[in-house]
């Protein structure tokens, strides 16, 4: 479903991305990690080419997103993207949220695109907040919209940017729990997280990165129980302790 | 202090034998507020797109953008004024030039496209402003989701900048209203003008800058309303501090 081979990403002379490959089967749940400035943010938006690189090729669903002359846009509209800080629209009301790109993107019309939107909040818990701005709803809340956004596009494939390192401790379980139903479900998901119990729940694989590079690659069960790196166990048993 | 106060002088008829003071100062008024209001769509359309262009990705189309604001808001409004009636029909082809010159209203003209394209510089610094004060992540959660450059701008990221620096369009509308006073330099009989012609014609100075005084205030008082009824409703549910202005 999303393959990334040899993937280069440099800000001057500084090395974001060396040579990054890895492959998401489809219904595959990929969790990366690794330590802050490894890389993970900027690889996950290198996917749908949010972040452009330097060399490598990055393929979806067939489709190559490095490729002159992709049309990206179509590109990101079969890919969810759920974001760090939640970026919902703020001028928007929760459904207006839901329907913009389903209307102006997938020209779906009005009543189709609020009847998508209400089904799909229905199941993050949030109808009661249709008609609330997003500045009204906690942080939990307002990350089970942008992922209900996300998913009202239909997508081929979910991509999460640490969706719960913003959140207050309290409101972790409600994002978590959203996406490990989906993970159940079969959805194909890349997912930038330091939680770890939901890389043990749900995840297939794991990727560990440092210093730009994927150090690990490894399924999931191999990675926790005997990391081969030395980076990667010094991690591990950094964020593992408590 | 020896002053003859004639507050009557109002209702006499002014140089043009027709029309009272009163009248002709209202037509002043008048040509003010078709200026202003004439200039500050073009100032705020105009605006609008520059400012949009000074944060586009591409660096060619931000550099343009970047010698239209600095060119236009650097030489003095007074100087442009010249410049766009004296200087230009000469620059042009005869032909264009003559056509120019012979505009019925060229004085009104000229004032709009020169107070226009002044203000948009200033207004695209407004924007622009708006613009860079939002989250990056918005820009890219607009195209996360499919939306083109375009859409991205046009339902994500002006709805909301525009609404951050209303109070600050509201300024420019009152700069702009008080700005097409200079538009006298060129002959156009606005509020200015017109009490300075009521004033040389019957040595009345205090009596016709008392009036057009009062005039400008009304006319930007009913700006100010206008632009706070704006205000409240480009308020944004659980968005940033709620303020109280007085």
């Amino acid at each position: 479903m999303i393959t990334l081979r040899d993937v280069c990403k440099a800000y001057g002379q500084f090395q974001v991305l060396s040579h990054c490959s890895t492959h998401v089967a489809k219904g595959e749940v990929v969790v990366v990690c690794g330590p802050s400035g490894s890389g993970k943010s900027t690889l996950i938006k290198t996917v749908n080419g949010l972040e452009p690189v330097n060399a490598g090729e990055i393929i979806i669903d067939g489709v190559s997103v490095t490729a002159r002359g992709t049309n990206l846009s179509t590109l990101r509209a079969r890919v969810g993207m759920v974001f760090q800080h939640f970026e919902l629209f703020p001028h928007l009301s929760i459904i207006q949220n839901l329907m913009l790109a389903q209307v102006k993107v997938l020209k779906r019309t009005r009543p189709q695109a609020h009847k998508k939107g209400m089904a799909l909040l229905d199941r993050v818990g949030l109808v009661a907040q249709a008609h609330k701005f997003p500045g009204q709803l906690s942080g939990g809340q307002q990350q089970r919209v942008a992922i209900a956004r996300a998913l009202a596009m239909d997508p081929v494939a979910l991509l999460f940017d640490e969706p719960t390192s913003a959140l207050d401790p309290e409101m972790i379980n409600e994002v978590l729990d959203v996406m490990i139903e989906l993970a159940r479900e079969g959805m194909t998901m890349m997912v930038v997280t330091h939680e770890m119990g939901f890389a043990r729940k749900v995840a297939n694989r794991v990727i560990f990165m440092d210093r730009g590079e994927i150090v690990e690659d490894a399924e999931k069960n191999a990675f926790f129980d005997q990391p081969r790196s030395e980076r990667a166990q010094q991690f591990l048993s950094k964020i593992l302790v408590h | 202090m020896s002053y003859n106060w004639n507050w009557s002088i109002f209702f006499e008829p002014s140089l043009d034998g027709t029309h009272t003071y009163l009248t002709t100062l209202l037509w002043g008024a008048g040509w003010t507020l078709a200026t202003a209001f004439a200039a500050f769509a073009i100032a705020l359309s105009l605006g609008s797109v520059v400012g949009v262009a000074r944060t586009a990705p591409q660096a060619w189309v931000r550099a343009l953008s970047t010698c239209f604001v600095e060119v236009l808001r650097n030489v003095p409004l007074l100087v442009q004024m010249f410049l766009w009636y004296f200087v230009l029909p000469e620059l042009l082809p005869d032909e264009l030039g003559t056509w120019l010159k012979q505009l019925p209203d060229a004085q009104f003209y000229t004032a709009v496209v020169c107070l226009g394209c002044y203000h948009a510089a200033r207004m695209a610094e407004v924007v622009r402003a708006g613009l860079q004060s939002l989250p990056g992540g918005q820009r890219m959660a607009g195209q996360a989701l499919g939306l083109n450059l375009a859409q991205t701008y046009r339902y994500v990221l002006l709805p909301m900048a525009y609404r951050i620096v209303v109070p600050a369009i509201t300024s420019e509308f009152l700069s702009c209203t008080k700005n097409t006073s200079v538009a006298l330099a060129i002959g156009l009989m606005e509020l200015t003008g017109s009490a300075r012609a009521m004033q040389e014609n019957s040595f009345q100075i205090f009596e016709a800058f008392s009036a057009a005084t009062t005039l400008y205030l009304a006319l930007n008082l009913i700006i100010i309303f206008a632009m706070r009824r704006v205000e409240r409703l480009a308020v944004v549910p659980g968005y940033g501090t709620p303020q109280k202005a007085a």
